[in-house]
Parts: structure tokens; C-alpha cells; sequence
């Protein structure tokens, strides 16, 4: 199980550090948010320009996680489509170390994005010390093992390739807006914070905010509890659809599909 | 490996209508037939990746269903279609497909540069696979499916495509690894390469029809094969009919078993009421062995277009 798992970490990485290009393409999109968007609506915001940059700085964090992950799940929308997993599945391999190895794998790939986009906190005005980087990257760990999930546990149930970047911005851009990451929850409206409580960015948001800035929105023990438990079920669901090819006979079928 | 009544099912459709083979440890053994006959639905149950809808098959032993993992760790698989990742060097390949065995990842380094020496990869191992010639690739393919140290081989019309120089190196590799005790059951499109299996299972229409030695299918006919080309095929049967000969009905030449072809062939010719163009007498082939027993060729899509036959005429085709 546990070298199943590293096998496919150690597969993905050696397939993402061919494209390795990509972790600097990554940078654009969170520095697009932090320093136009950021500028421009902090500018017309309460906080004011610096402060608003200094203040989503965590929020465009999670952005660049979430979005590293989500794109490292759709490999296992290719990986259906090629033949090196068809030889992985005849290897003495459980289908749900492939599934944990998956999230694995995408949650190295969008921490080590999220490593990246660390450097520019200076230019956004955020400073910290050694104790509030540790707490960062804790909870950076945590958050990108949670999208990773949420990424590994969609792609499962998609054998094609087009479909499945349609419906992850159907339902990563409102998670993405509803999280808090562009604004103070405690002065949106009800709506919106009671909304906020059902979305797993939103708590993964607030932990790395506050182990920069100090305050919190939920409480801490909360913000952990609900990460673990959205882990553990979309990790379940995950292995659940892996596992259904062992015995019906999509399983390994010339297309493979583990579904159909 | 044995395998008894194996049925498959899609819905309606019965792909595998009760099969049943042993093969012999250290044994070649070779599965033919037309596209649809049944082989790849066979191949993929015994390869673990599909279930049966009734009846058994165990691989060294273990039942491909309850057993899977160990069935997974005694055998090694060549697909027809790339199992490789095309971006990575064979090296990288090989070496991940240990740490999906198993192995430590020193250990399976050591393994991969073995197994490269082995089947004389080692010069291209460092390059992306998808820069290789053909027969690396293939070759590659054996390599990954050795990994594992595998008891017994299914290569599935592993030589698909290749040039007959790359076919026979293949092959060449894979008759070493038989030497060495490993059991091998394969299919492939290709006559030749039949011939080179101790045992052949020919499977129609989800059935075996025949399972025996080349040599022994092949004595059924008996004799020989006359192959003649005329003007006009189906008088040319007509006529033979007539003369209390059975030439076989249906494709793109005349064909007629005998005994004694060389003895009846100087009459034949200068009887016949249609011109011939050709004539061809050999010993009977696998192909011949098939069309006798079934009717069509290997290598058309059953069914057979009434009075048509798809086979030899066709090769290049299909």
C-alpha cells in the first residue's frame, strides 16, 4: 500500500518536473490577482491599497493551491487515456494506493506552487518571522492535501478530458469567491458567511490568514477539524470509485475506464 | 494456467461461450483467431483486468478473480497499444514499474539496468521513450513487462506493426526467455510466429475449435494445398465438384486439400475448362487449418459475407 502510494507520488513528480515550465507559468495568475486586481480594488476598498494587497495576499495563496491541484487531478483524466496506468494495473498494486497516491502527488505539486508565489510577500506588504512561516506553511501543507482531494475526488468520476476543466470552474471559482479570499468575511453579507461555513476553501483560507495576520474567523480547532474530516470523506470517495474497477468489467477495458 | 468453462458476457452478446485450455508450465502457447472471435476478452480475464461471468481461470495456480494480486505478481504483460510513458527514458519506465512491484528503489535501479542490458537497450535507456525506433519501443515493452521477474509472459499481438527485422528480434528475445523456463502465451496476427509455439489454440466465435500442436493441425488437412488462380473461380469449383473433388468454397482462389497434390496437379491442369494464371501447391498453413475448420479466414471480422471469404488475399488489408 504505502509503495503503491510512493510509486505513483514518484511518478507524477518525475512527469511534473518535465513540465517544470509550468510551476513559472503558475506564478502569473496569483500575481495577476495580488498586484492588478489587488491594487485596483484595494484602492477603492476601506482598507486601502497596501493593506487590501497585504491582506488577500493569503486568499491568492490559496488560489495558486487550488488551482495547481485541481490541473494535477485532471491527469488521472489522461492517465485513462494512456496506456503506462493500463500496466499499473496489472501490477500488485490496490486501486485505492492509486487513488491516495494521486492526492498525494497533487498536493506536493500545488504546495510546491504555493513555495513559489512565497516570495512575493514582501512586494505585497506582508511581513513575518519564523514562527508565523511555520504556521504558514502548516497550514499551506494542510489546504493543498484538502484541494488536492477535492481535485482527485471530481477527476475520479470523469473519463473525459473536456468536461472536466468546465465543471471545475462551475465549482472552484465559487468556492474560490465565497471563501473570503478577497474580502473580510465578518463584514460580508449573512448569506454569504453562513455559505462560507459549507465551503472547505473558506476554512483553509482563514487558517493561512491567520497565521500571517493573527486574526481568525473561525475558530482554529474548527478550521482543522473540518479540513481533516473534508479529507478523509472526499479521500473515501476517491478510493470508492478507484476500487470499482476491480471487479466490474470496465476495469482495464481497452479505453480503461475505472468507471463507465 | 488452467482455465475451465470460462463464459463471458456483455449484455446479450456471449463472448467467450465456455472455454476451456491448460497450459503447461515452460510452455509457448499461442491463441489464434479472426478479430471478434473472443481472444482479447480471454486475454483480458486472465490478465485480471476483466471478471468472468461464469467458470474458472487460474494462472500458477491462483484464480484470476480471488488471487489477483498474486496472479499480478507471477505474470507479465506486453499490450498491444504503448504501456509506457512516451516522456520519460526507458530507464525511468522500468524503474517505476519496480517500485510498483515492490521493490526498493536502489533495488529496482539495479533491476531496470539489468533488464536493459539484457534485451540490449541499454544505449537508448536514457532517452524519452517516444524518440525510439519501433522495436526499441516494443522491446521496451518486453523490458517493462519483465520487470517483475515474471513466471509466465502474455504478449498480446506484442509484434504488431513492426517490420519483419524488428519482429524477429523480438521474438529472438522472447525465445531466450521461454528457454530459460518462463511459460509464454501469446497471440499475434502473424502466421510465423504461431509456428514457433509448442501448442495453438485456434477460438471462433467465442469457442476453441482446435487445440494441438502446428504440426499436428496442420497433418489434419493432410497432404498439401493446391492455391489456383483462373479466369473464373466459380466455375473452375464447379467443374472440380463435378469431378468428385471438394474444393473449398468461398475466396479469392481456388483452394483444394489432397493428399497427393503433385500426383493429381498434371491432370487437373490440363483438364480444367477455365484458364489458370497461377498455381501455388504447399503444405498446409495454420491459415488453411483455420479456413478448413471454420469456414472464413483469421484475419476477417466474423461474420463472412455470404459465399465470400475473408482471408489470405485480404492480409494487407485488415
Amino acid at each position: 500500500m504505502i509503495r503503491g502510494i510512493y510509486a505513483v507520488v514518484v511518478l507524477d513528480l518525475k512527469r511534473f518536473w518535465l513540465e517544470r515550465a509550468r510551476l513559472v507559468a503558475g506564478l502569473a495568475q496569483p500575481l495577476l490577482y495580488l498586484f492588478v486586481l489587488g491594487a485596483g480594488l484595494g484602492a477603492s476598498s476601506r482598507l486601502g491599497g497596501g493593506d487590501y494587497q497585504r491582506y488577500i495576499f493569503p486568499g491568492v495563496l490559496a488560489l495558486s493551491l487550488l488551482f495547481t491541484a485541481t490541473f494535477a487531478a485532471i491527469t488521472i483524466v489522461f492517465d485513462r487515456q494512456i496506456g503506462f496506468f493500463k500496466a499499473v494495473l496489472v501490477a500488485p498494486v490496490p486501486r485505492s494506493a492509486i487513488a491516495l497516491g494521486k492526492i498525494a502527488a497533487g498536493a506536493l505539486q500545488a504546495f510546491a506552487q504555493g513555495l513559489i508565489v512565497l516570495p512575493f510577500a514582501p512586494l505585497a506588504g506582508v511581513r513575518f518571522g519564523v514562527a508565523e512561516a511555520a504556521e504558514l506553511i502548516g497550514a499551506m501543507l494542510l489546504a493543498a492535501v484538502t484541494f488536492s482531494a477535492i481535485g482527485v475526488a471530481f477527476a475520479s468520476r470523469f473519463t473525459s478530458t473536456t468536461v472536466f476543466p468546465i465543471v471545475s470552474n462551475a465549482v472552484l471559482l465559487p468556492m474560490f469567491f465565497l471563501s473570503g479570499a478577497l474580502y473580510p468575511l465578518a463584514v460580508a453579507p449573512p448569506w454569504m458567511q453562513a455559505a462560507a461555513h459549507f465551503d472547505p476553501v473558506a476554512y483553509a483560507v482563514d487558517l493561512m490568514r491567520g497565521s500571517l495576520l493573527g486574526k481568525f474567523f473561525f475558530p482554529v480547532p474548527l478550521s482543522l477539524a473540518v479540513l481533516a474530516v473534508v479529507i478523509t470523506l472526499l479521500a473515501w470517495a476517491a478510493v470508492r470509485v478507484f476500487n470499482r474497477g476491480e471487479d466490474d468489467s470496465s476495469l482495464g477495458a481497452t479505453r480503461f475506464n475505472w468507471r463507465r | 494456467m488452467e482455465v475451465r468453462g470460462l463464459v463471458k458476457r456483455y449484455g446479450a452478446v456471449e463472448a467467450l461461450r465456455g472455454i476451456d485450455l491448460t497450459v503447461q508450465p515452460g510452455e509457448r502457447f499461442a491463441l489464434l483467431g479472426p478479430n471478434g472471435a473472443g481472444k482479447t476478452t480471454l486475454f483480458s480475464i486472465l490478465a485480471t483486468l476483466r471478471a468472468p461471468t461464469a467458470g474458472t481461470a487460474r494462472v500458477m495456480g491462483r484464480d484470476v478473480t480471488m488471487e489477483r494480486d498474486a496472479v499480478r505478481r507471477e505474470m507479465g504483460i506486453v499490450f498491444q497499444e504503448p504501456a509506457i510513458e512516451q516522456r520519460l527514458s526507458g530507464r525511468d519506465n522500468l524503474l517505476l514499474m519496480g517500485l510498483f512491484y515492490g521493490l526498493k528503489t536502489s533495488a529496482a535501479r539495479r533491476r531496470a539496468a539489468e533488464i536493459l542490458g539484457q534485451l540490449g537497450l541499454a544505449e537508448a535507456a536514457d532517452r524519452p521513450a517516444k524518440t525510439l525506433s519501433g522495436g526499441q519501443r516494443r522491446k521496451l515493452e518486453l523490458a517493462r513487462a519483465l520487470v517483475s521477474d515474471p513466471r509466465i509472459l502474455f504478449l498480446d499481438e506484442a509484434t504488431l506493426g513492426l517490420d519483419v527485422d524488428a519482429r524477429r528480434g523480438f521474438w529472438a528475445q522472447v525465445r531466450t526467455l521461454a528457454a530459460a523456463g518462463r511459460t509464454v502465451f501469446f497471440t499475434t496476427h502473424y502466421m510465423e510466429e504461431a509456428e514457433v509455439a509448442d501448442r495453438i489454440a485456434l477460438i471462433d466465435a467465442g469457442r476453441i475449435v482446435a487445440l494441438d500442436t502446428p504440426r499436428a493441425l496442420k497433418a489434419r488437412l493432410g497432404g498439401g494445398v493446391i492455391h489456383l488462380q483462373t479466369d473464373d473461380d466459380a466455375q473452375a469449383r464447379v467443374w472440380l465438384r463435378s469431378r468428385g473433388l471438394a474444393p473449398e468454397p468461398g475466396g479469392t482462389e481456388v483452394m483444394l486439400v489432397q493428399a497427393d497434390p503433385a500426383a493429381v496437379l498434371p491432370e487437373l491442369l490440363r483438364a480444367l475448362p477455365v484458364k489458370v494464371h497461377r498455381v501455388v501447391v504447399n503444405e498446409p498453413s495454420l491459415e488453411d487449418v483455420f479456413l478448413k475448420l471454420t469456414g472464413r479466414g483469421l484475419e476477417g471480422d466474423a461474420p463472412p459475407p455470404a459465399g465470400g471469404r475473408t482471408g489470405a488475399g485480404e492480409r494487407g488489408a485488415a
